[in-house]
Formats: C-alpha cells, sequence, structure tokens
C-alpha cells in the first residue's frame, strides 16, 4: 500500500515540477522544433549562444535588477511584517477583522487594477518609472502574504520566553535580537522568501509603474516570448527560474517540518 | 545577600483591582512562599517584584532600595516562571549562562559559575544537550540555574514544581530546600499546594482574593488560623459556635478559657482540625454522636459524624467504625482555636 502510495505521489511530483522544466530544457537546445513532432529537428546552442552571447549584458542587468528589487522588496516586507505580525498575533483590539479584510484586498482584487490604479498617483508622486515605485508597488503584493505568515507565528508565540529574558538581565534591543528574532527565525525565512518569490515573478505591475525604465527580468522574457523566439525565450526562463529554484532550496529545510516556532 | 519589603501594593489590570494593601517583608536569606488558590493574584505580585507589572501604589524595597521606576533587567530579582521557557535554540550551557551573558561577560570568566551552579543543580555532564533533550525535571532545574548563576538578592519562584509528577516534584522540593539552605537566597516562593508552602518555607503568607490573611510560621497558620476562611484552606472543616462568658468560650460540645477574649455575649466561632477530635466507641467520652458516613484514605479514615445539629469531620487512623454506628466524640479544649469576632 504504501509503496503504490509513493508510486502516485512522485509522479504527481514529476507532472507538476519536472515535466515543464524537461519542455524548457528541450526547446533551450533546439534551433528547429515544429508541430507535430515530438522532438525537435534540430539541436543547437543558439538560444543559449543568445543568452550568453548577444543579448547577455542585456540579461545580465535584467537580472541584477530583478535581483535587487527583490531583495529590497523582501527585505522592507519582512521589516513591516514582523512587528505587524507581532500586534496581530500577540494583543487582542478592535478592528482587527477589519484589517485582515484589508490587507487581503490587494491579494483579490486583480493586480492590473492594483496596478493602473496606483500608477496615477505614483506619476504625481513622481514614483512612476522610479525603483522606488516599482518596490512600493510590488510591496502591495508582498506585505499581505508576509503579515500573514508573521501573524500566524506569533499567534504561537509565548511572549513568557521575554519576559524570562528581562527578567534575566536582557534590555529590550537584545530581547529582540537574542530572543524575539531566534524564535522567529524560520517564519521570517518563510516570509521573506514569500515576498522574493511573488516580487522576482511580477511582470505587470513592473511594466506599468516601471514604464520601461525599470527592466527586470519578466519585462525582458515577455518581449522575447512575443518576438515569437521560443528557444530564447525558453533559454531565458530557465536562467530566470535559477534564482528561484537557489532561494528555495537554501531555506528548503525552513519549510518543512521544523516547527515555525521552534519550539516543540 | 538580600531582603525584600512590599509596602502596600496596590495592582490593577484596567480598572479591576487584583491586589490590593499587599504588605510582606522577606528578610535576609529567608524562604516565604506565597499562598493561595489560583486567580488570588499570587503570580501578579511576583511579577510586579520583578518589574514585569507595574503597580498602581505602593512600595517595592529591595536591598533597601526602593525600585518601582528601575526596569526588570536592572532589578536584583530573578524571577523563575511555571513553565521552563528554555530557550529552544541554545543548548544547556548557553541557557544557564544567557543571564552572565546578558551583563557582557563572556569566555572563561563564567565558565567557571556555570560549572558551579550545574553541580549545585546536579546537572553536570549535560551542559551540551538540547534543549528538547531535556526530561521535565531536568528542565526546571536548568530553568532554576538560569536564575541562581546571577546571585541575585531576591530570587522569585512562580510554582517551579507544578508542571512535575509527584515523585519528582518531591525531589525538586527537596533539591530547592538544600540549595536555599546552602546559598541562603532570599526566595518568594509562590504555590497553591498548602502541603508545599508548609514544607518547603520558613514562613508563609495567605493570600486569599488579592488579599493578605495572614503571616507566620507554618505551624502559626496550621494551628493558629487568624480566621475561618484561613482554617478552611488549611483543609479546617469543623467550626461550632459558642459565646464568651467571663473569659470563658461556651459552646454544646465544650468550654475553653478564652482570657484574651473580651467582651460578653458575643455570638463566636471556633474551630478544631478534623485529626483533633478524639472518637470512640465505647463511652469513654461524654458527646455522642452518629456516624454518616466513612471514607478509608490509607493510614487515616475521614469520618462524618452528625452530633446534635452540627456535622463533624474526623480524621482518625483506626479503621474500625461503619456507617450509622452510634459514637462518642471528645475536642480537647486546648485544640480548639477561637476567632475573634469577625
Amino acid at each position: 500500500m504504501r509503496s503504490s502510495h509513493g508510486t502516485i505521489a512522485s509522479a504527481a511530483v514529476i507532472t507538476a515540477v519536472v515535466l515543464p522544466f524537461v519542455g524548457l530544457m528541450l526547446w533551450s537546445f533546439s534551433n528547429r522544433w515544429f508541430y507535430p513532432d515530438l522532438w525537435p529537428q534540430q539541436w543547437g546552442l543558439r538560444a543559449w549562444d543568445y543568452v550568453f552571447g548577444t543579448a547577455g549584458s542585456q540579461i545580465l542587468t535584467a537580472l541584477i535588477q530583478s535581483l535587487l528589487v527583490a531583495s529590497v522588496t523582501a527585505v522592507i516586507s519582512v521589516i513591516i511584517g514582523v512587528p505587524a505580525g507581532r500586534v496581530l498575533g500577540l494583543y487582542e483590539f478592535r478592528g482587527k477583522n477589519l484589517i485582515s479584510v484589508v490587507l487581503i484586498l490587494p491579494v483579490i482584487v486583480p493586480p492590473l487594477c492594483v496596478a493602473m490604479g496606483l500608477h496615477l498617483w505614483f506619476i504625481k508622486m513622481g514614483l512612476a518609472g522610479t525603483f522606488l515605485g516599482v518596490v512600493l508597488v510590488h510591496l502591495t503584493f508582498c506585505l499581505p502574504y508576509s503579515v500573514f505568515v508573521m501573524w500566524g507565528v506569533f499567534s504561537n508565540y509565548n511572549p513568557d520566553y521575554e519576559d524570562q529574558a528581562r527578567s534575566l538581565g536582557a534590555s529590550s534591543s537584545k530581547i529582540i535580537l537574542r530572543i524575539m528574532l531566534p524564535m522567529t527565525f524560520p517564519g521570517i525565512v518563510v516570509a521573506g522568501l514569500f515576498s522574493f518569490l511573488l516580487s522576482w515573478s511580477q511582470y505587470l505591475s513592473t511594466l506599468i509603474i516601471g514604464g520601461g525604465r525599470i527592466t527586470t527580468l519578466p519585462i525582458i522574457l515577455f518581449a522575447l516570448m512575443g518576438s515569437g523566439d521560443r528557444p530564447v525565450a525558453a533559454a531565458v526562463s530557465l536562467v530566470f527560474v535559477v534564482p528561484a529554484f537557489f532561494a528555495l532550496l537554501f531555506s528548503a529545510r525552513y519549510l518543512g517540518g521544523r516547527s515555525i516556532t521552534g519550539v516543540r | 545577600m538580600g531582603d525584600l519589603i512590599l509596602i502596600n501594593l496596590d495592582i490593577r489590570y484596567g480598572r479591576e483591582p487584583i491586589v490590593q494593601d499587599f504588605n510582606l517583608e522577606v528578610r535576609d536569606g529567608e524562604m516565604v512562599s506565597l499562598l493561595g488558590p489560583s486567580g488570588a493574584g499570587k503570580t501578579t505580585v511576583l511579577k510586579a517584584v520583578a518589574g514585569l507589572i507595574h503597580p498602581q501604589k505602593g512600595d517595592i524595597i529591595i536591598d533597601g532600595q526602593p525600585v518601582q521606576d528601575l526596569p526588570p533587567e536592572k532589578r536584583n530579582a530573578v524571577m523563575v516562571f511555571q513553565k521552563p521557557l528554555l530557550f529552544p535554540f541554545m543548548d544547556v550551557e548557553q541557557n544557564i549562562g544567557f543571564g552572565l551573558r546578558m551583563k557582557g561577560w563572556y569566555g572563561l570568566k563564567i565558565r567557571k559559575q556555570i560549572e558551579e551552579i550545574m553541580e549545585l543543580t546536579q546537572l553536570t555532564g549535560l551542559g551540551k544537550r538540547k534543549v528538547h533533550e531535556l526530561s521535565g525535571g531536568q528542565q526546571q532545574r536548568v530553568s532554576l540555574a538560569r536564575a541562581l548563576v546571577l546571585k541575585p538578592s531576591v530570587l522569585l519562584l512562580d510554582e517551579p514544581l507544578s508542571n512535575l509528577d509527584a515523585n519528582l516534584r518531591q525531589r525538586m522540593r527537596e533539591l530547592i530546600q538544600d540549595i536555599q539552605a546552602e546559598t541562603h537566597i532570599t526566595t518568594l516562593f509562590v504555590t497553591h499546594d498548602q502541603t508545599e508552602a508548609l514544607m518547603i518555607s520558613h514562613r508563609v503568607s495567605l493570600l486569599l482574593n488579592g488579599r493578605l490573611r495572614q503571616v507566620g510560621t507554618p505551624q502559626d497558620l496550621f494551628y493558629r488560623p487568624s480566621d475561618p476562611e484561613v482554617a478552611r484552606f488549611f483543609g479546617g472543616c469543623n467550626f461550632i459556635q459558642g459565646k464568651v462568658k467571663d473569659g470563658v468560650f461556651q459552646s454544646d460540645f465544650g468550654h475553653v478559657p478564652a482570657p484574651e477574649i473580651n467582651g460578653n455575649g458575643h455570638l463566636l466561632t471556633a474551630t478544631i482540625r478534623p485529626e483533633d477530635i478524639l472518637i470512640s466507641s465505647d463511652s469513654t467520652f461524654e458527646v455522642e454522636a452518629e456516624i454518616e458516613k466513612t471514607n478509608f484514605e490509607g493510614s487515616t479514615t475521614r469520618i462524618w459524624v452528625k452530633c446534635q445539629n452540627t456535622r463533624f469531620v474526623i480524621l482518625t487512623s483506626e479503621s474500625k467504625f461503619f456507617c450509622g454506628q452510634s459514637v462518642r466524640i471528645h475536642l480537647p479544649s486546648e485544640k480548639i482555636r477561637i476567632f475573634p469576632s469577625e
């Protein structure tokens, strides 16, 4: 029984996770591949040559731009998410339900509406087309997730640990650094990773607010897709996936069985 | 090492008063227990001393120095919580050394102190263990060691034994007693368990409904309760009414000389402990009674008797009595405790 369950599980994992990559790999190493063939008619490194050669500097710049935007967004998202989650998780006050509704709004409302709506204001405030503007619009999508994750973390958090540390002689700043952050670290990693990946994959909001001046990897990717050059789009897609994949591997141990609060 | 004086403490959560008019002195090297049912405000008092709660009114004096305006980390009082609350990302040694590191001490300087305290709390050899690898008793000992290593003026223990099973509790109790006797650390010990309080402390203070009812030696509280409620808390269940006449307390069950009580004709209440009432099946004693219920409890038997219109509970080491039996009882006058008028 167990082994048959295992087979189904691994089949599901392979179909959902590995299969799309196989397609991408095949596309990126093909020079010609037309319907109805199941296999590329002609293999070649033209796409990779393009990615690392012809368009190399352009893609590298976009990669760095994407990394910067996503990192800054993730850091700000965590910096706001931790105290917000702490208040929501530890204290009872009026309007808590309202806050959760407001928080989830940017997730429910289509990103297009949010980005279009904000665009007008951002132009007025001089934020359109700037790095800060793009980070801010990404935050509207990332913050709900990091606040909700930290809310959950702090719901299981026992503030007595802080009182105990304080009684043992720890000052407020030391309590935050030595007790609260280590206790909630797995949750912080999850919140940061969520935010990073969400920002990493933003296309529409970056396009609208960035106005072409902030060219992240998805912007280039969509441009290539539109041009119809499938092998090159596949190769750029793979480049696009790599950092996210490493980020996931790096923090996988925090996403798995380890308890979020770190206490039995 | 240090003493602790609490004067007129008044603590509220919002508008609700938790503790009122609280006065207590814990002398240097003394172990005083703060006893009371759950919800009486014991932990609140402890937290106020530790500085985790701010009293509305009153003074807290540690080592002769008022500390109301000092933050918890600057007070020379360390609180040990009911749960061990060991920091899960540190090993045993790091947990014990936490307070010392907060003082900015590192390395060899604290290494020796940690080792000493681990020997004192019987934790030698467990220093590199992860917290979740420890048993409940060990965790509690680490929690205690973590406070003791700081050598505070006042140690505040909040029911540190309540999470342990009976055997372990006994051993831990003895350990705390031994450590206290050895280090002479001034200790305020909160508990809801009267036996624990009587066994472990030099003096007991009883807190009922946010007010301190009686402070004294364990014998004082047990044998000389100041009012019926205190008596009831220590398992007193026999109350008799009587009147004072010419310095003698007169009741249906005997006369007790009460020279210290003034006033004639006042209706007063007196109590006698269940184990002090003598019971016999022959006619040795003068008061007749009938057994309503018996309950065998091992080394003692608890007997409910009806005698005129009063019910008494009697604890006796004999197990020969049965329900419905006619017996005679005697209330030794020297064991009757008369309460001054309420």
